[in-house]
């Protein structure tokens, strides 16, 4: 089992993801600042801040999202490997396509049915409760994150493709 | 066909045998069970309050039961009925449905099955026993809405969000120092064990709840079998309002007779001083639904007119 | 094609895609998907899926996985986890096989601030096999007590596995973690026991290291200090009510951050890397709850659960042969599964029996837990194994298999002391709320 050939893997996909991995881990340190701050001004300031967890959630939104092209580029993704020597050379080429097939177009259906509703809040101005936030931003940064995802599996399923090696 | 119903509250909830298993029944007599529903408790059809309308929208189920506040910017004027001294407990669910209506256009993306008004909202609070507005001042007390946050902060306190679930671990821990929740608090969610006093007898918010049904499902079903839906949904509205009295008004019982637990009635004058606080809050929500192009003084005016 | 049918066929589509290479998430994903579609068409399908993913990314109490994960893994890449490692040696290390209790201790050290079995055994392993090798170590035991002591990172909160169980139950995220400190520090002694035990046996298997003076011993420990109150701080403000769980995993993050930042322990490169590392298993771990919550739908409309829980009341073994039965599952399919994908897995049917049967379902989350780190541990698919594997290459599998065995009874044995005594899970959190 080698490893997906690096010549094959375009360096750009790689650079792009991890940045906005980055992005994501940037996101993430200013929610741990945000909460260790919110906690401390009620202690101290008496002062709770309010609607934080809806700064929480829809950040959280855009970690998980930002990241995912970057996990999925890694193959950081858990699996039992405990068949891949039972199912043979043949049965990993086709799994690891297959895999990737049906995961792209489930993918897709859910970046259309996210751009459905992206479109669905905006037209409703749908808003959070306590600090009526849009929601709709929440939804595109879905579209965005698995659309990443899903390029980044269809660029995996050209590379097993061409040169009929399994991934990791 | 089976159509699926998503209830997200737990099996044991009242309503589920009081309200949603009748509806069902109901359903399947007057159709000759050629509606048959299959009630999903205990949020097996995607868990929690908040995405339930989307649910019924997007057509996970058939129908779905929820409250407006969770998303209350989609429905500003059905949430006129929450506010303070608009409706009452009783008639309140008689009265939303001769103005139905008013609200029917807000539940568009689906079609509008039950709409009940709840019980009451009380006042659970940690440690301080709350008589007076002055008790209230400066409390952290969280809020099952945004108009029910108006009133907080009306009476002087500070309004927190947060879902349900976490109100337990949040007044234990002094997170908050009150919670404004209807009277089933107690059991449902053990805010007994967490709170000293409850107090009642003022005029707050009352949550609405609704039952909505998928549109196309709704479309697909010929003219009897809609007749029918609409006919039971108002029924079981009035029932699931009866359903929730009677549990919330147990839940306030059951408080007074735990040890060391103290409800808390408001004499009128006591009252009073709330409700001239509360009569500012609501001002101002009509105000504010007014402004961004609602006839909100109009809608509050014709349901007080009851 | 009856409902059932269709249940059965999705647990076949499941694992075959499993087999066949799928990441567990996207298995899920594409099953929970397809089968709905099969179900009740593309529309209920889709819908499904666009709703349960942003639910799942929008849960709040979710937060917690990425914050605890960004406090173990900078207190790993800041070397603290060396420290810790080294105050238990430094006390237990005289001791014969004390470097392998030394190990066991470091890693329920490090479980206090690290929610994941795989990074504590990951992390603990690196410092810790190089000395026990120094010193002649079997190599059964040295690898045996770092896979096996790095399943306390499940079990001693904060834990990936308490918040998924909450996550998919509704249950309090602060209970569970409660919940796991005793039978987590039980599970320890145990786990030192079986060092004991093994060397008794074989005392060529662990000498003991040099002896150390007290002074030094508390010098080694007050270098260890400021983690540990990062650790008392933040597990025990949700104990004492001061923080909900995911305030404690910001405090915990952020004091860990402020510390290794005020000592240099951390590199701009070092520090990135642990963020990265972070936002890399945080994204796995949503994906694997949003194939969760996708699946959850349909087993519920193929009333899989219901019929699975009506076959176990007619087959009328009581509430114990029922706990036996869904455990005995769990060790057969902890051979081969990942832990967390077998409690997504499985939680929806289980879980409602084990409720029905009277059972406490803070402590059925114990219990889980536990049968899941077994699953870590055992062949053929044991992921501790396989990690420690990674950072000893040239220690054949079979020897850590076999290496573990003794710890593989210690959990055992843990297992049953919490059956009998169920107040071993629930002293705490029911102390803790009254
Ligand atoms: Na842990
Ligand atoms: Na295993």
């Amino acid at each position: 089992m080698s490893p997906i050939s690096k010549k094959a893997w375009p360096a750009l996909v790689d650079r792009a993801t991890l940045a906005l991995a980055a992005l994501a881990g940037l996101f993430l340190l200013f929610l741990v600042g945000l909460v260790f701050v919110a906690v401390l001004l009620r202690y101290v300031a008496q002062s709770p801040i309010l609607g934080i967890n809806e700064i929480v959630q829809l950040v959280a939104v855009a970690i998980v999202m930002l990241a995912l092209p970057w996990c999925t580029d890694r193959n950081g993704h858990v699996r039992a490997d405990v068949f891949d020597r039972a199912i043979g050379r043949a049965g990993r080429f086709s799994g690891d396509l297959f895999s990737r097939c049906f995961s792209t177009f489930v993918l897709s259906v859910l970046v259309y049915r996210s751009w459905l509703k992206l479109l669905d809040a905006r037209e409703f101005e749908d808003v959070t409760n306590m600090l009526s936030l849009p929601i709709w931003p929440f939804y595109g940064m879905m579209v965005a994150g698995m659309g990443l995802c899903v390029f980044v599996l269809v660029l995996q399923i050209a590379v097993i493709l061409m040169t009929g090696e399994e991934m990791k | 066909s089976e159509l699926k119903f998503a209830n997200f509250m737990p099996p044991a909830n009242p309503y589920q045998a009081g309200a949603f298993e009748p509806f069902a029944e109901k359903l399947a007599a007057a159709t000759n069970n050629e509606i048959t529903v299959h009630i999903y408790a205990g949020g097996e059809l995607g868990p929690g309050p908040v995405e339930q309308f989307s649910r019924a929208v997007d057509g996970v189920a058939d129908f779905a039961v929820g409250l407006p506040g969770y998303t209350a910017s989609q429905f500003p004027v059905t949430l006129l009925t929450e506010l303070p001294g608009v409706i009452d407990e009783e008639t309140g669910t008689e009265v939303i449905w001769k103005n139905i209506a008013l609200f029917k256009p807000e539940f568009k993306r689906a079609v509008l099955v039950s709409l009940w008004s709840n019980a009451d909202n009380v006042l659970y609070t940690r440690e301080k026993p709350v008589r007076t507005p002055d008790d209230v001042k400066g409390l952290k007390i969280r809020v099952p809405s945004r108009n029910a946050g108006l009133l907080v902060e009306a009476w002087g306190a500070t309004p927190v969000s947060m879902p349900v679930p976490e109100i337990y671990n949040a007044l234990q821990t002094g997170v908050i120092d009150g919670a404004l929740i209807d009277g089933t608090g107690t059991k449902a969610f053990k805010l007994g064990e967490v709170s000293k006093y409850l107090t009642v007898g003022f005029d707050t918010t009352i949550s609405p709840f609704f039952i909505v049904m998928n549109r196309d499902s709704f479309a697909s079903l010929n003219d009897e079998q809609k007749a029918a839906i609409e006919e039971i949904g108002k029924e079981i509205s009035v029932t699931a309002n009866a359903v929730q009295l009677a549990a919330a008004h147990k839940g306030i019982d059951a408080f007074a007779e735990m040890d060391g637990k103290q409800v808390i009635r408001l004499s009128d004058e006591e009252a009073a001083a709330f409700n001239a606080l509360a009569d500012e809050a609501r001002a101002k929500a009509i105000e504010e639904a007014t402004a961004s192009g609602i006839a909100a003084g109009d809608v509050v005016s014709a349901l007080q007119a009851q | 094609m009856t409902d059932l049918t269709l249940g059965v066929l999705a647990f076949v589509a499941l694992f075959g895609l499993m087999i066949f290479r799928t990441p567990v998430a996207f298995a899920m994903l594409i099953v929970g998907y397809f089968g709905m579609a099969l179900q009740g068409g593309f529309r209920t399908a889709g819908a499904v899926l666009v709703t349960e993913t942003y639910s799942s990314v929008t849960n709040y109490s979710l937060i917690v996985v990425p914050m605890f994960v960004l406090l173990g893994n900078v207190a790993s890449a800041a070397g603290f986890s060396r420290g810790l490692y080294d105050a238990a040696y430094a006390w237990v290390g005289r001791f014969r096989g004390g470097l392998a209790s030394a190990s066991v201790l470091g890693c329920a050290a490090f479980s206090a601030v690290s929610g994941s079995s795989v990074a504590t055994a990951v992390t603990i392993g690196k410092v810790a096999l190089p000395e026990m090798r120094r010193l002649g170590y079997a190599d059964g035991l040295s690898t045996g007590s770092i896979a096996a002591g790095g399943t306390l990172g499940f079990l001693i909160p904060p834990s990936t596995g308490f918040v998924l169980y909450a996550i998919l139950t509704e249950e309090s995220i602060g209970r569970l973690f409660m919940a796991g400190i005793l039978p987590g520090l039980l599970m320890t002694a145990l786990f030192m026991a079986a060092v004991w035990l093994t060397v008794l046996r074989k005392p060529e298997a662990g000498r003991p290291g040099d002896p150390m003076a007290f002074s030094d011993r508390l010098r080694i420990l007050s270098a260890a200090l400021p983690l540990i109150a990062v650790m008392v701080l933040s597990i025990g403000g949700i104990y004492a009510g001061v923080f909900t769980p995911v305030e404690a995993s910001a405090i915990g993050a952020g004091l860990v951050i402020l510390i290794a930042l005020a000592t240099g322990a951390l590199t701009l490169k070092t520090f990135t890397g642990a963020v990265l590392e972070t936002v890399q298993t945080s994204a796995m771990l949503y994906m694997i709850v949003i194939g969760a919550n996708v699946l959850n739908p349909l087993l519920a409309v193929t009333k899989l659960p219901v019929a699975f829980s009506d076959l176990l009341t007619v087959l009328g073994f009581g509430p114990y042969g029922t706990l036996f039965l869904i455990l005995m599952c769990y060790v057969v399919l902890g051979m081969f599964l990942d832990g967390l994908a077998m409690l997504v897995i499985t939680l929806p049917i289980f879980f409602p029996i084990v409720l029905q049967q009277g059972f406490d379902p803070i402590w059925f989350g114990v219990v889980a837990v536990i049968v899941i780190e077994m699953g870590m541990i055992t062949p053929p698919v044991g992921l501790n194994v396989f990690v420690i594997r990674s950072v000893a290459r040239d220690v054949p599998m079979a020897t850590i298999f076999k290496g573990v065995a003794p710890f593989l009874l210690a959990m055992i044995l843990c297992l049953l002391l919490i059956i009998c005594f169920p107040q071993i899970a629930l002293l705490l959190p029911n102390s803790m709320f009254g």
